[in-house]
Order: C-alpha cells, then sequence, then structure tokens
C-alpha cells in the first residue's frame, strides 16, 4: 500500500489530493501509471506530460523497476511552474 | 568568547504570507561578505493578452524543500566561496506585482553571488515541484441559469 499523491492538474482531474492505493511491491513506472488510470480514468489525458516522484526522487513514466515499500510516497507531477 | 565562526548556511521556507526582501537579504548578510545578490520574482498582469488577476502557487511541500536544499548543495560546489543561501517562495494566492519568490546569496565578492543568484532561479523552475495557477479576467465569473426565474427579465 502506497500513498498517492496528486497535484495541479492532475489533482483536478483525479478529483482528490490524496490516497492511499494497493499496488504490487515491484512495477514498471508505466505499470503503476497503469494501475492508477485504471482508478482515475481521467487522468490519462496528462500521460505525456507528467512524471512521477517516488521517495521525492523523480521517475519517469518508463521501464524502470520501481520496488516500492508499505507507506512510500508516490506523487504525480505535472510540468512545473514555480519561480 | 569566540565569535561565531558563520557557518554557511541555507534558509529556505515556503509560505503563504507576503515575502519580504528586508527579511531574506537580512538572512544572509555576513561580516565576511561584501555581495549580497537579490533575485525578486514577481507577478504580471498579462500573458498572451489576458488580464491576469492573480497567481495561485501549491507545492509538493516537502520535496520542493529538498530539492531546494540540493540547489543549495549544488550552489556551494560549484562557488565554494558562497557564504549563506536563502529561498523564500510564496504560496496561495499572490496578487500581481508582490513576490512569489526571493532568493538572496551572500558571498565576499560579488561574481559568485550574481551567478548563484541566476542558477538558483533557473534551477529552481526546472526542478522544484511548485505550480502555479494564473486566474484570468473574465467579463462575469459566474454563471446563471436560464431557469432563474429573477433574472432573465428581459420581457
Amino acid at each position: 500500500q502506497v500513498s498517492v499523491l496528486y497535484f495541479a492538474r492532475s489533482a483536478e482531474l483525479a478529483g482528490l489530493r490524496c490516497e492511499t492505493l494497493r499496488v504490487p511491491r515491484q512495477v514498471t513506472a508505466l505499470q503503476l501509471w497503469e494501475e492508477i488510470v485504471r482508478v482515475h480514468p481521467r487522468l490519462a489525458v496528462i500521460r505525456d506530460q507528467v512524471v512521477f516522484a517516488v521517495r521525492q526522487e523523480y521517475v519517469l513514466l518508463g521501464d524502470q523497476l520501481l520496488v516500492l515499500q508499505p507507506g512510500d510516497e508516490v506523487a504525480i507531477i505535472p510540468p512545473i511552474s514555480g519561480g | 568568547m569566540d565569535e561565531s565562526e558563520d557557518v554557511p548556511k541555507d534558509f529556505i521556507k515556503l509560505k503563504s504570507e507576503k515575502l519580504s526582501v528586508d527579511e531574506v537579504s537580512e538572512l544572509v548578510v555576513s561580516p565576511y561578505c561584501g555581495a549580497v545578490s537579490l533575485f525578486i520574482g514577481t507577478t504580471r498582469n498579462n500573458f498572451e493578452g489576458k488580464k491576469v488577476i492573480h497567481l495561485e502557487y501549491e507545492a509538493y511541500t516537502s520535496m520542493a524543500e529538498s530539492e531546494i536544499k540540493k540547489i543549495c548543495r549544488d550552489v556551494r560546489q560549484k562557488w565554494p566561496s558562497i557564504k549563506h543561501i536563502a529561498v523564500h517562495h510564496r504560496l496561495g494566492v499572490v496578487p500581481i506585482t508582490e513576490a512569489s519568490v526571493i532568493i538572496a546569496v551572500s558571498s565576499p565578492h560579488r561574481a559568485e553571488s550574481l551567478e548563484a543568484v541566476t542558477y538558483c532561479i533557473n534551477t529552481l523552475k526546472a526542478s522544484v515541484p511548485i505550480w502555479k495557477k494564473e486566474i484570468y479576467e473574465d467579463k462575469y465569473p459566474w454563471k446563471e441559469n436560464k431557469e432563474c426565474f429573477w433574472a432573465n427579465s428581459e420581457k
């Protein structure tokens, strides 16, 4: 079980900012995205614009294998605009 | 008593209150430094011809702080003479012309702090998980249903 955090446009599309999701312990970033889209189909439209932050490190939506621990934070990161 | 050696410090703050240039620059002032360089990011009133009413910022706060810490660490590697670094970013609503970010860096001589401030803001914009939403002027933002019996009294 991981904590999924939604920000900016992804929070608007998902309709929430935070939830716990049950996901496989080992999963590629892309597979994780697909799990999340299964729960929130409206997120599909931003697939090409987002990255993940897993335990506060950026991860592209690709084949990188993630090893997740219970309670890990996974954040959906739309294009940033700080400063 | 030994005067504090003025150990280099990073001052990172994300807050919803109005930012203060005085406060941020005073954080980095040091008797060992002849230069304090500052960057202030302020909100503009137009974007692509649309009039902006105000900006709203949100952040992945814990990660934003850790990414800013990484920027500070990189700054100190690139410019070892840098003394103190302060980065204050405002969250929530920021009215036009008010500051959304203030960065201050001190160093013994001016070249390093000037370069470091530029590096800080450029890297912040590239890597720190903060988002801004622009609220545009609309003719009248509230919608009205045509079913409403007390409006639409054109008869």
